[in-house]
């Protein structure tokens, strides 16, 4: 016997217990700005962005993610944000390469909707919307020695975030 | 191998090193409390998280195979592993047949459960591990002594002369900044070069087919974005039903672990990119034994967050290589035993059962609860240490006798020398108290 048709085999269906459902009764007063400064996170105005990065890379698609190496500012537009954490949802369609939101140096995300939660999150997503999305909440960090924070362990070294309404 | 006990001995033999892990561990319980408390809902959430891992495991079979197909259809391979060598097998199999000989691997606590690393070595493959604590740990030939801070055993001045063995960073420099820049750059070079790339997996979605990768350092999707090839591994329980389920669990999963409000990184897999092979290992390794067992399946709702670490007073102040396992902590001593009875019949002994963890768990496991009923059954198998058998049989003894209790009683109140002495193991960095004159029966009789 495969071993799938072992395994599968072995698991007892056991007493059936319900899915409790959909989540309900969860907070909303989240503060989005307040949140990204947690994560670590900086929120300017478009004016702000073009003096502190003039030069971006924007969205040229490529299947070489090694080309992106040198990339020294991304600026992808992130589908949402989330109050309560300050993540913000990105799907591949809005960059060049799935890797490229990590290998930059420093990264640019424009957000123009924000949800309260994860729980509104999910429902607007419903479903699944590309091959490869995520929730990303600040720059890349590490706190593997000692417990100090240190930003910029693998992935971009800063995310700068720009609200526009 | 050492007991808990002995390798705790250890551990506590300097006590400066010892009161900073103990604090250093109870640091990051406060902002977990802190996180926690900032939604009103964390208990409903906490109880709904519960509920939603006890469905999926009364149905694990039909959302295995609801996963797989999916996941299939999104054009994910999906390799099914009895143990841990047929998991190491198949991996194997995949990277050999794109034939690398070096590779990346995110954090992944199920592979060092399986020996993976070791079993590549052999074959002439080597494991570069990118998660930061586990590259210092991986340079110092050792294994991660906590499942979300693997070096946090370490201090800043180990890290910086692993570093400059390693590195080559100027002797000395302790400084955090300089040297995660340095393994930075140092990582950099095998993310770009690297073909093949394992990771770990968070969540495993029934209902689309996807799993999804929670790191903070951005590691696992430095490796995976760039490899050819990427093998996720998770064990069988990872699987939850719904998409929507996920916004339960990312809330407490971060809140959970280090008290952030979610991890950076929360990737979702749902199809290889263009020209990259995807392959899923789901593992049994001794899991579906565990379901079958009322007492512990619930062990298995399990999403490793180590809250129950940082909270424990035993793991706090005898650190994670104590535990001899690649999961420690209170989970660990639950899960352990499972995989290997003799081996691990120490574990639910490295316990207070105050009930901190259980209290702490984002998923309701009732873990001081399985940790005393594994010691029953551990007792009850002849498999819990001798003095230990011993020590309850003439305890059992005793109480079974009144006289003889009296009689014990106020023999040790006149003679206390005899159990305050270095061959009583309670006696150890213990002052004990004195005894009374009287016991509490002689008074009551006075009264």
């Amino acid at each position: 016997m495969s071993t799938r048709a072992d395994i599968l085999s072995k698991i007892k269906h056991s007493v059936d217990l319900k899915h409790p459902g959909d989540f309900l009764g969860a907070s909303e007063d989240f503060d989005f700005r307040a949140s990204l400064e947690v994560v670590g996170a900086r929120v300017v105005s478009p004016e702000e962005l073009e003096v502190l990065f003039p030069v971006r890379r924007r969205y040229e698609k490529t299947l070489d993610g090694l080309s992106l190496a040198d990339v020294e500012v991304l600026e992808i537009d992130g589908e949402f944000g989330v109050a309560e954490n300050g993540a913000i949802w990105l799907t591949e369609e809005a960059f060049p390469h799935r890797v490229a939101p990590f290998i930059c140096q420093h990264l640019v995300i424009n957000v123009s909707e924000i949800v309260p939660n994860m729980h509104a999150a999910y429902a607007r997503l419903g479903g699944v919307n590309s091959g490869f999305g995520l929730f990303l909440a600040g720059p890349s960090k590490t706190a593997d020695i000692e417990q100090s924070l240190v930003i910029g362990a693998h992935g971009a070294r800063s995310l700068t975030v720009v609200i526009r309404s | 191998m050492s007991s808990h006990a002995e390798a705790s001995e250890k551990f506590i033999a300097d006590a400066e090193r010892t009161d900073w892990h103990d604090e250093t561990l109870w640091f990051v319980r406060a902002k977990r409390d802190k996180a926690s408390k900032v939604l009103p809902e964390w208990e409903a959430l906490r109880e709904h998280a519960s509920q939603i891992k006890n469905h999926t495991l009364a149905n694990l079979g039909a959302y295995l195979e609801a996963f797989e197909a999916k996941a299939l259809a999104n054009g994910i391979k999906v390799h099914w592993a009895a143990d841990a060598t047929e998991h190491n097998a198949i991996v194997h199999g995949i990277i050999a047949a794109q034939g690398s000989k070096v590779l990346v691997k995110s954090k992944s606590m199920l592979t060092e459960e399986c020996h993976l690393n070791d079993y590549l070595a052999l074959r002439g493959i080597e494991v570069v591990d990118t998660d930061l604590g586990e590259r210092i740990v991986q340079f110092r030939k050792e294994v991660p002594s906590h499942i979300v801070l693997p070096a946090i055993h370490l201090k800043k001045e180990d890290v910086g002369e692993t570093f400059h063995q390693h590195l080559g960073t100027p002797k000395g420099n302790k400084d955090p900044q300089f040297l995660t820049e340095a393994a930075r750059q140092h990582l950099r070079g095998h993310f770009l070069a690297s073909e093949v790339a394992i990771t770990g997996v968070n969540f495993a979605v029934a209902e689309t087919g996807e799993f999804v990768v929670c790191t903070n350092e951005g590691n696992a999707d430095m490796g995976a974005h760039l490899a050819k090839v990427h093998i996720a591994c998770m064990g069988i329980e990872k699987i939850i039903p719904k998409r929507v389920d996920l916004a339960v669990f990312l809330r407490l999963l971060a809140r959970s672990a280090t008290g952030q409000l979610i991890t950076t990184y929360s990737s979702h897999f749902h199809q290889p990119r263009e020209g990259q092979e995807m392959h899923i290992v789901l593992l049994d390794n001794g899991r579906i034994r565990q379901l079958a067992n009322p007492k512990y399946k619930n062990s298995l709702k399990c999403i490793r967050c180590a809250a129950c670490f940082n909270t424990c007073p035993v793991y706090r102040r005898s650190g994670g290589h104590s535990y001899h396992q690649p999961v420690a902590g209170p989970i660990g001593s639950i899960l352990s035993p499972n995989i290997d009875k003799k081996a691990n019949a120490d574990l639910p002994f490295a316990s207070t059962l105050c009930g901190s963890c259980s209290n702490v768990c984002p998923v309701k496991i009732n873990i001081h609860e399985q940790l005393w009923f594994w010691r029953q059954d551990l007792m009850a198998e002849g498999l819990a240490p001798v003095s230990k058998l011993v020590g309850m049989k003439v305890m059992a003894f005793i109480l079974a006798r009144p006289a003889l209790y009296r009689f014990g009683g106020a023999f040790f109140r006149c003679f206390s020398t005899l159990l305050n002495n270095r061959f009583n193991p309670w006696y150890k960095q213990r002052e004990m108290p004195l005894a009374p004159k009287e016991s509490f029966q002689d008074w009551y009789k006075k009264r």
